[in-house]
């Protein structure tokens, strides 16, 4: 008796939970369905006839496409530049002993805990004399400070579980350090390495800040255009929602597919 | 018979002779243009009515021309933090998008190009039928010019307006909008703030809309200013504080959280009939009056602000646009034509008809246009007089306007008393002041 | 020696990843704190001088810098305890037995407001909390709370977004320290106890720990790094209500355009911060 009761709480609390994580998307969705005069009415209306035509201004008259594709290209290749990078480092850092290692971790870490506007400043100021500003590959480049960090952070934990026993035959056979890493150990870490490219493009994607002063209207990333819409004349806020929605749904799929490791690259990896 | 058309022939002929004169071979948009055919020029547009008006327009122009106009939209807040971001890192903006108190700065920093200089460098280009004086004096000096050389043409042009709805101000017994601030707020004020509805909304953002909309606009009516003659802050003065008191007690009358209201809250309230009346830019007449923006269209009516203790001081801003010094030869000619064109007398009606404020005198002389657009009459009488310091417009503002914003709402939030909060701006736009070097006869005191 | 390598390898390892963060990391610093010597306004360059530690001073005397650091580690100090209570409640219903189902696809909706653009969350919240066609004030019964334009409220609105945000964050470090239980430990406890309180002390409390101290940490730099949830939903209104130390920063630097200051700040702001990494560091890479 109790302990169905009990099954009973439980059930309505995560329900309850689960209402709370997924109704604000459900708003931000229906509201993106509805017309501008639909979407000012007071108190909000529930039930009302779609239209589509907030994404078909968006995308097509706004070029809300033209920044979802810059987005896309900053964040891939920001993600592939950091694996480039990061990769060899995680296994250096893995495996190899050697002087400044500590140091170097600590480095490591604390650029993701730096705020984007410490960079921010200087970073534009540095473009500016460099004839950087609104290019993609500005913003390709400062992203690595927050996504170097995480893909060496999680490889590194993934190159370590690999037992040295796996690479000592090739080793005694002259291969490389190098070889070892790319034929051996690499086909083992890349479960860690898709973990790290996923954090890599969602963080890069969602980013706000550096867009907002990097870039101006060749490289306007998807966020820095959303909040472009806001203190026009009349806030068109279906309008608003339906680019809000265009930007979230690749994050919320790539999250999804990640999400057993979603806390261990949050985190990290200081929780597994 | 023949009299008659020999001397219409004759008088078509002067005519053709003085046309000549001016315009030595006959001035037409497509042959200045000729030369820079193919040229890009990149320009920042607000997100507002007057900014729609042109680019629906613009067809047109680029057709004739062969001149390709870049348009990149952005929300007024970020507008100059983009500009004078494109400016000191030599970006690619061909033309500076001057609000009146931005004007000292670009000036200053040598981003814009004064017109004169236009019109010695490329005769070819300046239209024999410019005609500078049909510019509103007033907008001409406080939109496009500093220091006595013009830079820019004014462009989308404000004067601050009443916008009422009559028929609320009908149903609380009133015939018309109130002529004084302090009938609105001790006669209308009361009757009018009801059953969730208010008298009055005052745009309090603590954004540039709290120095220019709220800030400014109590103080100039009530006697008050920014400045004395010698630059120290002249907040302190009866005026000044008469005019800050008056905002907080007329704060009961609008709605709560009215430091959060921007000009799409305003504006938004007024459309939707919470709020009778609004102190608003002549620019969102559009939004008001169409009934896809407004519930209210019917009952919209426009009259001057009201006066203060020191008369009518109505709110003045606007925007110009300047040829931006970074831009190359073909740019700024480009730029330049693009510039003349936007603001010509030949195509202020249709830029008025298309929702656009035009600061030509010429077209609201046009009855057919008057009587389409109902706040012509109140505009034509604002624009007489004004106060084209009504925001001081000299380099310094970005940072004073910033400490106005920070102690202006915190005034209004009652954090802090007018006094305090006056001295405070005082001493610290003294400050800026002071580093700037007004106060050791470095700098002439132009605002 | 194993991992004993030539220098040269080493170097050939890790030198371009230490190359690409010094450039996009190191440099920019570098050039922040020569400006934050400097007289450097934006509208300004004309009259760049040296000026030592002038906007140094400025900084560490001028009220508006504490306040926005105030604020900040106020808003840490509300939105956290209730993060990590609620966490741990969401962790322990998970952990919880039976249901399988419905608790999968508990944990997937937990997924969805880390991921989401925080810009968006601001955006979102500002369609939301309207006082007038807000979906907030309908479901709290017709109210009319102005969530916005209110000092107190819109503060309260960030922390309800933040905790939203995070709590299933925490929830789910949690729930992994809970599953690090040995089963029969817990098990043994449960046959001497009834008392979840206890469990949860004695038994389960050692395992959370080190993810309960990670997001301490964490949150701590997330909530100075915090900016787009608020630039999108209050701009750090009314008045400086919601000015968080990020977003005050950002406002000197490129609305006031005194970079000088704005980077002073931003140094003083790093230097707290990597004093909070240290800390970080110690508690967890000892072993590194």
């Amino acid at each position: 008796m109790r302990r169905q009761r009990s099954t009973l709480w439980q059930l309505v609390l995560l329900a309850g939970v689960i209402l709370l994580c997924v109704f604000p998307f459900y708003w931000m969705v229906t509201t993106s369905l509805k017309t501008q005069i639909v979407a000012l009415e007071a108190p909000p209306v529930w039930i009302f006839e779609p239209t589509l035509d907030n994404y078909r201004e968006a995308l097509f008259e706004d070029g809300v496409l033209r920044t979802l594709v810059n987005s896309l290209i900053i964040a891939v290749c920001t993600t592939l530049l950091a694996l480039l990078l990061g990769v060899p480092a995680a296994f250096a850092l893995a495996r190899f002993e050697f002087r400044g290692k500590k140091d170097l971790w600590f480095w490591f870490i604390t650029n993701r805990m730096v705020s984007p506007i410490v960079l921010a400043l200087p970073f534009f100021l540095i473009a500016r004399n460099l004839d950087l500003l609104d290019k993609h590959i500005t913003l390709i480049l400062i992203y690595l400070t927050f996504n170097l960090p995480i893909v060496i952070w999680i490889v590194t934990d993934q190159f370590r579980g690999i037992p040295y026993d796996l690479d000592e035959a090739a080793r005694l056979e002259g291969a490389s350090q190098f070889t070892i890493m790319r034929k051996i150990c690499l086909p083992l870490a890349m479960p860690g390495v898709a973990v790290s490219a996923i954090f890599s493009f969602i963080f890069s994607w969602n980013e706000l800040m550096f867009g907002l002063i990097l870039t101006r209207s060749d490289a306007k990333t998807a966020p820095a255009m959303a909040v472009s819409f806001m203190e026009g004349y009349d806030l068109p806020y279906g309008k608003i929602m339906a680019t809000s929605t265009l930007i979230v749904i690749p994050v919320l799929i790539f999250a999804l597919i990640a999400s057993k490791q979603l806390v261990r690259g949050l985190t990290m990896g200081a929780v597994k | 018979m023949t009299l008659k058309k020999l001397l219409c022939s004759a008088a078509i002929a002067t005519a053709l002779a003085t046309g000549a004169h001016a315009q030595s071979d006959g001035w037409s948009l497509a042959k200045a243009a000729e030369p820079y055919k193919g040229t890009t020029v990149d320009v920042v547009f607000l997100l507002r009515p007057g900014y729609e008006a042109i680019e629906a327009m613009l067809p047109e122009f680029e057709k004739e021309t062969g001149i390709k106009i870049n348009i990149i939209k952005h929300p007024y807040e970020n507008a100059l933090g983009e500009q004078v971001r494109d400016f000191v890192a030599g970006g690619d903006l061909d033309i500076a998008l001057i609000d009146l108190v931005w004007i000292g700065s670009f000036a200053e920093n040598g981003w814009i190009v004064p017109v004169d200089k236009i019109r010695e460098q490329y005769p070819d280009i300046i239209d024999p039928d410019l005609d500078m004086a049909d510019f509103f004096p007033l907008t001409l000096d406080a939109f496009g010019t500093w220091d006595g050389t013009v830079y820019g043409l004014p462009f989308d042009n404000y004067s601050g307006l009443m916008f009422y709805n009559a028929c609320m101000l009908k149903d609380a017994g009133f015939d018309g909008p109130p002529e004084t601030w302090e009938e609105l707020k001790d006669t209308y004020g009361p009757a009018l703030t009801k059953d969730g509805k208010y008298a009055f909304a005052l745009q309090s953002k603590r954004n540039e809309t709290q120095s220019a909309d709220s800030f400014a606009r109590v103080i100039w009516p009530f006697g008050g200013s920014f400045l004395d003659d010698n630059f120290k802050s002249n907040l302190m003065s009866e005026g000044s504080q008469a005019g800050l008191k008056f905002r907080q007690d007329l704060m009961q009358y609008m709605p709560d959280g009215i430091v959060a209201y921007d000009h799409a809250e305003t504006v938004n309230a007024f459309a939707q009939g919470d709020v009778a009346m609004i102190t608003e830019w002549s620019a969102f007449y559009s939004s008001v009056v169409s009934p896809d923006t407004s519930a209210v269209a019917d009952c919209v009516e426009i009259a001057p602000e009201p006066k203060g203790p020191a008369g009518r001081k109505p709110a003045l801003g606007g925007f110009s646009l300047a040829v931006a010094e970074q831009a190359d030869e073909a740019e700024k000619a480009a730029a330049w034509l693009f510039i003349q064109w936007a603001t010509s007398k030949a195509n202020a009606k249709e830029y008025v008809e298309r929702g656009g404020v035009s600061a030509r005198q010429s077209v609201y002389n046009d009855e057919e246009l008057a009587k389409s657009k109902k706040f012509i009459p109140a505009l034509v009488e604002s624009w007489q007089e004004g106060v084209p310091e009504f925001r001081p417009r000299f380099a310094e503002w970005p940072e004073i306007t910033e400490i106005v914003q920070e102690w202006g709402t915190k005034m209004m939030l009652g954090e802090v008393s007018t006094e305090d909060g006056a001295k405070e701006i005082g001493t610290r736009m003294e400050e800026v002041l002071d580093a700037a070097g007004y106060y050791d006869g470095k700098k002439p005191l132009v605002q | 020696m194993r991992g004993q390598v030539s220098r040269r390898t080493t170097l050939g390892f890790i030198g371009p990843a230490v190359f690409g963060l010094a450039i996009v990391g190191i440099a920019p610093l570098l050039y922040a704190v020569w400006t934050s010597l400097h007289f450097f306004n934006l509208t300004k360059l004309a009259r760049v001088e040296f000026i030592g530690l002038e906007n140094y001073w400025t900084v560490l005397t001028d009220g508006v810098f504490w306040q926005a650091m105030g604020r900040t580690f106020f808003l840490l100090a509300t939105a956290l305890p209730l993060q990590i209570a609620l966490g741990l409640g969401i962790a322990l219903l998970l952990h919880q037995p039976g249901l399988t189902l419905v608790k999968t696809l508990a944990r997937l909706s937990l997924v969805l407001p880390m991921a989401t653009t925080y810009a968006v969350v601001g955006l979102l919240g500002q369609v939301m909390f309207n006082q007038k066609f807000g979906v907030v004030n309908q479901l709290l019964g017709g109210a009319n709370i102005n969530w916005i334009g209110d000092p107190t409220n819109a503060f309260a609105m960030i922390i309800f977004w933040d905790v939203w945000q995070w709590t299933p964050f925490v929830a789910l470090v949690l729930l992994a320290g809970l599953t690090m239980v040995p089963g029969e430990v817990e098990e043994a406890a449960r046959l001497e106890t009834n008392s979840w309180w206890t469990i949860l002390r004695h038994v389960q409390l050692p395992f959370l720990l080190p993810g309960l101290t990670a997001v301490l940490i964490l949150r701590t730099a997330d909530t100075l790094k915090l900016f787009d949830m608020v630039f999108t939903l209050t701009r750090g209104g009314p008045g400086a209500a919601t000015e968080f130390i990020s977003l005050m920063i950002q406002r000197v630097g490129f609305r006031g355009f005194d970079q000088g200051l704005a980077s002073a700040q931003a140094v003083i702001l790093l230097i707290i911060t990597i004093i909070l990494a240290r800390i970080y560091i110690r508690v967890f890479y000892k072993e590194v």
